[in-house]
């Protein structure tokens, strides 16, 4: 790989990482603010978002558990992002075995996540 | 219980010294958050773990972000690595499950010694002079560092720990990577572990969100503070005093499992 395109691979996925956990922060840290403005709220088990139909409904009415509990979810993918960015400067670089390595590890995750929904 | 503002303090400070002492000395987010949280704000200890792993993923982002940009992680060992992590994460997180509150606390409490032995005798070993950074290097014994990883992927799915404890000395001593390459790499590496993990104790309703949100911005803010206050590494007393303090909750650990501390 010649070093500029290394860099900007580089970049990239610092970026993803970087803007990720900013951006879930924020978003958590929005939504516990919204939680304690708008009166007490016990804690319990989440869980309740792994179903997309839930999902969007609740955060566009802004309850503010679940906004919280979304920027939670945002902070637990921002890891898959960075592996499919990854992936995606190996493949652009043809290191193809990297890119398969990456597929694998993205199944693993994704397997996970599958275990988790059912 | 409801959460109020003090709560919400109490856990983002805890989040932040988690955080600080994650980013200064490469362990502790986990070991940190987990002992705490179960101690002193009475959370079930699956829960705390469940906790723990998001945090994990925060410290890692944050402080990876800026390794990748100097160059300083391996990104192609990461992932390979990763194959394994990865696996023995969702194995791990699927174990916990199984095991009662005492035997994981029991669990945690010997890797938390270990963790504190290992900080102690990090504090009193002087750093070794490190050859130039961009020196080439190669890695040796894959599949070893393959096994090494499962094993501390699974020990980060069952405990909620980074698991860098493990895979810095495997990449440094056994694979003969440079040791600030061990730690960048690690660091990249643990967010995905936590994150094959995490979705499962999300499901399982192990992650509680309004401990964890608090908590993991506390990380965020501390691991970056942590970052911009102490350039150099922090001093020899400062972490004989961590892992005096690990030492201190791996006992209590163990004591209130044989006490029904633990007790539904």
């Amino acid at each position: 790989m010649n070093d500029l395109t290394e860099d900007k691979a580089r970049s990239a996925i610092a970026a993803i990482l970087r803007y990720g956990s900013l951006i879930s922060t924020l978003v958590m840290a929005l939504g516990l603010i919204l939680v304690l403005l708008r009166g007490p709220v016990s804690f319990g088990p989440g869980g309740h978002l792994v179903s997309f139909r839930t999902l969007f409904p609740r955060v566009t009415h802004l309850d503010p558990a679940t906004i919280a509990e979304f920027g939670l979810l945002l902070l637990l993918v921002t890891p898959i992002f960075r592996i499919i960015v990854a992936g995606i400067a190996f493949g652009l670089e043809r290191e193809y075995k990297y890119v398969l390595i990456s597929l694998g590890v993205l199944a693993v995750v994704c397997g996970s996540i599958g275990l988790a929904m059912r | 219980m409801d959460l109020t503002w003090l709560h919400l303090c109490a856990l983002v400070v805890l989040g932040a010294v988690a955080g600080g002492v994650g980013s200064l000395t490469g362990i502790g987010g986990g070991l940190i958050i987990t002992p705490i949280l179960t101690l002193v704000f009475g959370v079930p200890i699956h829960q705390a773990i469940g906790t723990s792993l998001c945090c994990v993923i925060a410290t890692s982002s944050g402080a990876a972000a800026s390794y990748v940009e100097h160059r300083l992680s391996d990104i192609r060992l990461g992932m390979t690595l990763e194959l394994t992590t990865t696996l023995g994460a969702v194995t791990g997180s699927l174990v916990a499950a199984t095991l009662s509150r005492e035997a994981l606390a029991i669990l945690f409490a010997v890797f938390l010694s270990y963790a504190g032995s290992t900080m102690a005798r990090r504090s009193f070993k002087a750093e070794a002079a490190e050859p130039s950074l961009l020196a080439p290097y190669k890695v040796k014994r894959l599949p070893l560092g393959l096994c090494g990883s499962g094993g501390a992927g699974m020990l980060s799915g069952m405990l909620g720990v980074g698991g860098g404890i493990i895979k810095v000395p495997l990449m440094y001593l056994a694979m003969g990577v440079p040791f600030k390459v061990a730690t960048a790499t690690s660091n990249l590496m643990i967010g995905v572990t936590a994150a094959a993990s995490a979705f499962i104790y999300y499901s399982r309703g192990d992650v509680w969100p309004l401990i964890t949100a608090p908590t993991a911005v506390g990380v965020y803010l501390g691991a970056a503070l942590g970052a911009q206050l102490m350039r150099r590494t922090p001093s020899r007393w400062l972490m004989v005093l961590f892992s005096c303090i690990m030492f201190y909750f791996a006992v209590v650990m163990i004591w209130k499992s044989f006490h029904g501390g633990f007790a539904r």
